[in-house]
Formats: structure tokens, sequence, C-alpha cells
């Protein structure tokens, strides 16, 4: 915008230096430590750099323990849990996609009849729903399990679906209400005229204009069901319904589980959502501003 | 069947009224919003005046024992240790948040810097890690025998001994702070750079023109386009901050000692840890809802006021 001076460039280039490498500083320390073995992190506590590297740890986690390669031969013991990382990577992909599909289909049809139908008691649900996106999920735990237990829902993946899906739709109206919102009602009037039905104006003019939006709101849907814990947690207490963060969160207090391992099975669970966010990052964007500041 | 006028249509093409319409639309909404939110807030509200624990829970009976659940939670010292690590938790997360957003926000604004094009692309990283992931990797980074922290500042030569970064409780509490601003600066990040967009060019520029220097120019033309921004990210992030969980659970479990409570893993161990009080764990978390409640309601009141009918 202005010229920088040289010395103003060289603080400038610190300054993002810093950032990069806080940034940064984590993920490579995931890298690091997950393709070594624990007797290489235990001998030199001082050495940052892995003496050698091995891919033991992903083998390990990827064939459910069956091949244990040469950093796990003697061991006599695994997490049951680290054999499950196929269901349980399954089910969370089950999970976010069915959410991310009931939130999008569920979400779409309200921010739209709060943005373009005004009555009193759509901007009522339109305030429940600012107030229902701080609920705090801890509040949530011992209630949500009684109503999904008189349900029959418990230890299932739908029970799940249902409650993330419930949880996340307030957010997702409070991402799309403005979009829909800023789509001029001219053209649905235009085709309401041409014999469309309010239903048939949604569907084939609003909708269709409404892609960015929907990319934007799903995606940020996908990943924060990927990230969930506490909700799966409290429902699912059979390792073949666990979902990746529960399955993780159960090796926090095993203490035959050492650094190697557990920073493999983060990186295996983290990648789906870094790669979307890599790829689909100018949806996200526009989707965080929306759901925050537009009214 | 009888025939009315409208039924000449199939049903799919008959003409709604405008009201029906709506109501019809936000029919799975209102349901999902009944029977997961609004039911169990309610629900949670009537176990906190219940005695339940797990021979309760299994029968199904909640004997009534009106305020007695808050009176025990109020006169635990640990509850206020909870509150009090979550008041300065919520503090510096929240405040270098913002100090943060505006820093990098108008660093990967310069655009003509090649490193803050790399910073901008990589600013929104962090927001795609699992909490719960971000809180192992840091366990691992602040580990005292095999931290990767204490590795790096010893082959550079800062250290001689390793550093205690979770483990010592004077230090414990700051130390979480670190991975949960991490995990969460990106959004706040992405509301300052939004906001930097909508501030008019020819501003600056006649502000140049009238010679004011770089801190002129933002103190009296960038900071005052910003404040609204500012105020939606402290309601937000204090509302979420006074909730963490995830990073609590996998750095430090609370510990060493009581030195990281904060509210929500005081409600998760009074549930889940013997003797299993969840009438006791419902009435604090109850009393964390009321708290962020009431920043929902200021959140309301000045970020969607324009929203009228």
């Amino acid at each position: 915008m202005f010229k920088v001076t040289p010395a103003g460039r060289v603080l400038l280039h610190a300054a993002n230096l810093t950032v990069i490498v806080f940034i940064l500083l984590p993920l490579v320390a995931v890298l690091i430590a997950s393709i070594q073995s624990e007797k290489s992190l235990q001998a030199d506590t001082r050495r940052v750099l892995p003496a050698e590297v091995t891919l033991d740890n992903f083998t390990v986690i990827l064939t459910k323990g069956q091949q244990r390669g040469r950093i796990f031969e003697q061991a006599t013991y695994l997490p049951e849990n680290i054999k499950s990382f196929y269901a349980a990577f399954l089910n969370s992909t089950i999970v976010a996609v069915s959410v991310t599909a009931l939130t999008l289909l569920f979400g779409s049809l309200s921010a739209y009849t709060i943005a373009r139908l005004r009555f009193r008691w759509t901007l009522f649900l339109l305030q429940a729903n600012i107030v229902a996106r701080f609920v705090p999920v801890i509040v949530l735990m011992i209630p949500l399990y009684i109503v999904m237990r008189s349900m029959g829902q418990l230890n299932s993946l739908s029970g799940v679906i249902l409650a993330e899906t419930g949880f996340l739709l307030p957010y997702a109206i409070l991402i799309l209400a403005p979009y829909f919102d800023s789509i001029p009602s001219e053209l649905e009037e235009a085709a309401r005229i041409d014999g469309c039905t309010r239903l048939g104006a949604f569907v084939r003019i609003v909708l269709p204009l409404a892609t960015p939006a929907l990319a934007a709101c799903g995606v940020i849907m996908f990943i924060v069901s990927w990230h969930e814990l506490l909700i799966p947690l409290i429902l699912n207490a059979r390792p073949d319904f666990m979902t990746l963060p529960v399955v993780i969160a159960s090796l926090v207090g095993d203490v035959f589980v050492f650094f190697n391992l557990m920073m493999a099975i983060c990186l295996l669970a983290l990648a789906p959502t870094v790669i979307l966010v890599a790829l689909l990052q100018r949806y996200i964007v526009e989707g965080l501003s929306a759901g925050a500041v537009k009214g | 069947m009888v025939t009315t006028r409208a039924g000449r249509r199939p049903w799919y093409r008959r003409e709604m009224s405008a009201r029906r319409f709506a109501l019809i639309l936000n029919l799975p909404t209102l349901l999902f919003l009944g029977v997961v939110l609004a039911y169990p807030v309610v629900y949670a509200g009537y176990l906190s005046v219940h005695r339940v624990g797990l021979a309760q829970l299994r029968r199904g009976e909640f004997p009534f024992n009106g305020w007695d659940n808050y009176v025990r939670v109020l006169e635990d010292p640990l509850f206020w240790v909870a509150i009090k690590n979550t008041l300065i938790f919520t503090f510096i997360t929240v405040g270098a948040e913002v100090i943060l957003a505006i820093a990098i926000a108008l660093l990967i604004n310069q655009t003509s810097v090649w490193t803050s094009r790399v910073t901008r692309f990589l600013i929104l990283l962090p927001y795609a890690i699992p909490p719960i992931c971000n809180g192992l990797i840091w366990s691992f980074l602040y580990s005292f025998q095999f931290g990767f922290l204490n590795r790096i500042l010893f082959s550079v030569g800062l250290i001689d001994q390793p550093i205690n970064w979770a483990g010592n409780p004077d230090t414990a509490l700051y130390a979480v702070t670190v991975p949960y601003i991490w995990r969460t600066l990106p959004f706040a990040i992405i509301l300052v750079h939004a906001a930097l967009q909508g501030i008019p060019r020819d501003l600056y520029e006649q502000a140049a023109i009238d010679g004011a220097n770089a801190w002129h120019r933002f103190r009296h033309i960038t900071w005052p386009m910003l404040q609204q921004i500012i105020a939606i990210i402290l309601i937000l992030r204090t509302a979420f901050a006074f909730a963490v969980f995830e990073e609590i659970l996998a750095i430090t479990q609370g510990g060493p000692g009581d030195a990281t409570w904060v509210a929500a893993w005081y409600s998760y161990k009074i549930t889940f840890s013997p003797p299993n009080n969840f009438g006791m764990g419902a009435a604090s978390a109850f009393i964390l809802t009321l708290m962020i409640a009431a920043i929902a309601l200021v959140y309301m009141r000045t970020v969607y006021r324009r929203v009228t009918l």
C-alpha cells in the first residue's frame, strides 16, 4: 500500500518469519516425533532431528497392529484402540459427511425463511440461534446421554449424527442467513410470476446462486464435526462406534503409548482437515466472517 | 376425494401461504433445536436441583433436593480455584489474541512483501487441527524429559537444564494458554483482515498527503474502523475460552495439583470421576452456561442490533 523502507522491509520479514515459525512449530514437532522410534526419542533427549527415520509407527496403525515392524517387535502390549484406527476413521468420515449434509439441508431451509420471510417468530428463531451457538457442550453431556438413551441411540453413529446436527445447526444458519439476505429478491419474484411455487423458486433460483455460501458453510461444518470430541465421547462407549478424536483421547492416560505412536495417529487424524483447509481456504475465510459479523 | 380449486394442481405445484411455507421449512430445525439443545439445557437445570448419582441414573428416579447441589458447588474451594483459573486463562488468551490478530492482520496486509504472502497462505492452518490432537502435540512440545521445545532450546544453547513447562504449578496455567491461542488465533486474524479490506484506500492516501505518519494513520483511521470487529472477537472468544476443555484434558488433566482446573474440567471431573455426582456436575455446568449466556446476550445486542422487522 505504501512504499516500505529497506529497514522496514527487514523488520517485516523478521516479523513474518516469527509468525511462520510459530505456526509451523507444532506441525514440525508432530512430523519429527512420528517418524522415529521410542528408543531414539529417549536415547538423546537433546536431539531435534531423528537419529534414524522409520515408518513403523504408521505401519503398525494402518495394519491394525498386524505388521509390527522393527520398533514394535518386542512390544508386548498395544492399546486396543490403536487397532481400531480404520473403524474410527470410517466412523469419523460417516459422521462428518452426514452432519455436513444434514446441517446444509436444514440450515439452508431455515436460513432462507429467516432472511426472506420476516415474521415475528422467524426473527425470534434467529435470536434463538444466536444464543444457541454459545451453549457449551459440557452442560449438555448428561442430558444428551439421557435423551439419546431414551431414544435408543446410544452406541450408534446415528445418535452422534443427530446430536451434532442439532448442535451445529445454529452455526450453519448464522453463516447462511446473511448470504440469502444478499441475493436480490427480484429474481424469485420474477420466477413466481412465471408460475414457480415458493419452494420451486427457492430450489431452482436461490440455491444455485448460493453455492459459494453452501460450500463455505459445508466445509466449516465438516471440520467442526471432524474435531468434535465430547459428544461422541459421551454417547459411544463401544470401540466399534468411536470416532477418531475419541480414540485419540483414550490414549491420553495410557502410560504404554509413547510420543512417537501418539504423534503418528495425531498426524493421520489431522491430515484430512489440513488438506481441506489448504484446498478450500477461500470458502472457509468467507464462511468464518459471515458467521460472525453480518446480521 | 374432494376436489378443491388448488387440487387441480398436484400438491407440489400448489401455492401455499408464506406463513405455512416458513413453518414447514423450519420444522426440522425446530425439532433439532428442541431435542438436542433446548430440552437438554432445561433438563440440565432440572438435574441440577435433584440428587443424581449412578444409582439414581440407573433407576431413573431423581429425588428433589432444592439448591443443595448449588450450595455444595459454591462451598467447594476447588470450584473457586477453577473459576479463578478460567478467568485468568480467558483474560490471557483473549487479550493475546486481539493484540496478535491486529498485528498479524496488518502484517499479512503488506502484499508487497513476499514473506507476508507466505504467512497469509499458512495463517489458517491451525484451524484445521483437531483440538484433542493440538493438545497432545503440545504435550509433546512441553514434555519435561522428551519435549520438543526443550530439545530446540538445548540445541541453540539457550538452556542447559530442561524446563518443566506444563508440570510446574507456577507456569502450567500460562503454558496451556499458548496451544489454545495457537489454535484459535486464525479466526481472529481472518475477521480483522476482512475488516481491513473494508477500509477505503483514499482515506490513507488523503492522510499521507496531509503528512500523517504510520502511527497516526493507524490511530486515526485503522483503529476506529476496527473497533466493531474487535468487540465481536472479544465477545466470541471470551465465551468460547470460558468453556476450554480439550487442551486441558490432553496436556495437564487439571494438574499439577489444581493449577489448571478450569470450569469445564471441574464439571467433567465431578460428573465422571467417582463418586459421579451428576447433580453437582449439572449445577456447576449450569453456572458456567449462565455466565456464557450473559456474554451471548451482549453479543446479540451489539452485533445483531440491526436485525429488526
